[in-house]
């Protein structure tokens, strides 16, 4: 009888909170709505004409960028070192990273996008304020794992802070790397790097988008 | 993901016996013992996952078992690996790039177009129903029992129904698919470090650890194992078909991945280390499955 009870109280409990909660977006929806939309976009026939490659990669980074919080990316991956940046170099820094990893990877999905399906397996909320939602990126008959971590935020958005691919975590690839370029320079230095490296990139494109 | 708790469970005796015949066979290989020693501690995570209390601005993660915070050393720790021969690794990186670049890329672009999907996947499906016994026997070796149980079921389903394997009729049973082990990572769930990091001109990243596993792994394979046991199949145990085997088998599973190698490559801003690093963390990831 009284687990009766507790099952009515717990049911109560539940539809009371249901809708509050509904107003805060899941985080499983918080990926896959900016997904599909991008997948939308790479069949969209109207940027299947030459010349349109600029044009349809600006329209995935407005819909992806929202998605992710590169400050915290930036900050996980620098690590230790953050504290070494100003204000100014932080910003700085946030800005290149953010443009950099833009590019890198709309130009992956831009260039070889051949129907991969996503699947999208579940997800895990830690502490109310982390989840990762666990996707499959399917490709003929390869299977690729690949996670999102991420963060609530005070408005109740979640963004992603980190992707995990076949169990290799973005940020922590990139944290040897920064630390072993912050070991010998400056936080300009790297900052200065990944502006080159970022020039080189559009260069590239610009250049593959003509011929 | 549940994968995870199973070898928590102590199950009796022979499974005692498994392992101390497997710690047999890491002291017998002495290099390994040795390879222990070198590397830094090892990375398996505490059992529990009690993330840490760390302030909500703290770029913690409580993903990460045991929640350490990146301000801390251990973090790094994880990941590193000795690499005393750098030099070597990173010209051996180059070649390999080279031989990615003018010899594998165009060759599986080439058979890409060539061969249709279907082919393709039957080739794949082929060559991993192949190793199926590899991956039972190392799950035998961590007393993975029903993973092992899965990959018995899957072989006999595939050889047969599936037709010696060139098909996949046990795809959508999850338990018949567990996650794929190997000796690398039998030898990692003993607590054995990486070594030394080595770049293998062909084979591409590995250490110590997972080069004593590919050779073990390489002894089990069932052509190889014939082999060794005196065996004579005649063609199949000869080796030319190991080698052309090998070849077509690299060729099939790049056709699928095409690209993925220049991006990872093209988002780093040192290659080298951005490679070592993924693979650390993607053997890391697999021998706490």
């Amino acid at each position: 009888m009284r687990r009766r009870l507790l099952a009515c109280i717990l049911m109560l409990a539940v539809l009371g909170i249901g809708p509050a909660a509904a107003a805060f977006t899941e985080p499983m929806a918080v990926i896959k709505a900016p997904i599909d939309e991008v997948i939308e976009l790479l069949n969209d026939p109207q940027y299947k004409e030459a010349g349109t490659e600029q044009a349809q990669r600006n329209a995935i980074w407005q819909i992806v960028r929202p998605m992710f919080d590169f400050e915290e990316i930036s900050r996980r991956a620098v690590a230790r070192n953050w504290n070494r940046f100003t204000d100014a170099e932080k910003k700085a820094f946030v800005d290149v990273f953010a443009q950099f990893l833009g590019n890198t990877y709309i130009d992956k999905i831009q260039g070889e996008y051949h129907n991969e399906k996503i699947v999208y397996l579940g997800q895990e909320i830690l502490q109310e304020v982390y989840a990762e939602v666990k996707t499959q990126i399917v490709r003929e008959t390869v299977e690729i794992p690949v996670n999102y971590r991420m963060r609530k935020y005070e408005e109740g958005q979640w963004r992603v802070y980190d992707i995990i691919v076949e169990g290799v975590s973005l940020v922590k690839n990139y944290r040897t790397q920064f630390a072993s370029i912050l070991k010998k320079k400056r936080p300009s230095q790297l900052i200065d790097q990944l502006n080159e490296k970022l020039t080189e990139q559009n260069q590239r494109l610009v250049g593959s988008g003509q011929d | 993901m549940a994968e995870k708790w199973i070898p928590a469970g102590r199950p009796p005796r022979w499974c005692v016996m498994l392992r101390a015949l497997t710690m047999l066979i890491v002291l017998l290989t002495g290099s390994v013992a040795f390879a222990g020693s070198l590397g830094e501690e090892a990375s398996e995570p505490p059992a529990g996952d009690e993330p840490a209390m760390a302030e909500a601005s703290d770029p913690f993660d409580p993903f990460d078992q045991g929640g350490e915070d990146v301000f801390e050393d251990e973090d790094e720790a994880s990941q590193a690996v000795a690499d005393p021969m750098e030099g070597f690794n990173r010209a051996m990186f180059t070649v390999n790039d080279k031989l990615y670049f003018w010899v594998l890329k165009p060759a599986a672009s080439g058979y890409r177009f060539v061969v249709p999907t279907p082919v393709r996947s039957s080739v794949k499906n082929f060559f991993f129903n192949l190793l199926g016994p590899v991956r039972f026997v190392n799950c035998l070796f961590q007393g993975k029992w029903r993973a092992a149980e899965g990959e018995f079921c899957r072989f006999t389903v595939n050889t047969t129904v599936g037709m010696l394997g060139f098909f996949d009729p046990a795809k959508d049973n999850p338990k018949m698919n567990p996650h794929e082990e190997d000796f690398g990572q039998t030898l990692g769930y003993y607590a054995i470090g990486n070594g030394c990091y080595i770049v293998w001109p062909l084979f591409g990243p590995s250490t110590l650890r997972d080069t004593v596993g590919g050779v073990g792994d390489w002894a089990l394979n069932p052509f190889s194992f014939m082999k060794l046991v005196n065996v004579d199949a005649g063609a199949l145990t000869s080796d030319t078909t190991n080698v052309a085997m090998y070849c077509v088998r690299t060729v099939n599973d790049v056709s699928f991945r095409i690209g993925d190698y220049e991006a990872l490559k093209n988002a780093a801003l040192d290659p080298y280390e951005a490679f070592r690093n993924a693979y650390i963390q993607n053997r890391n990831s697999k021998i706490a499955q």
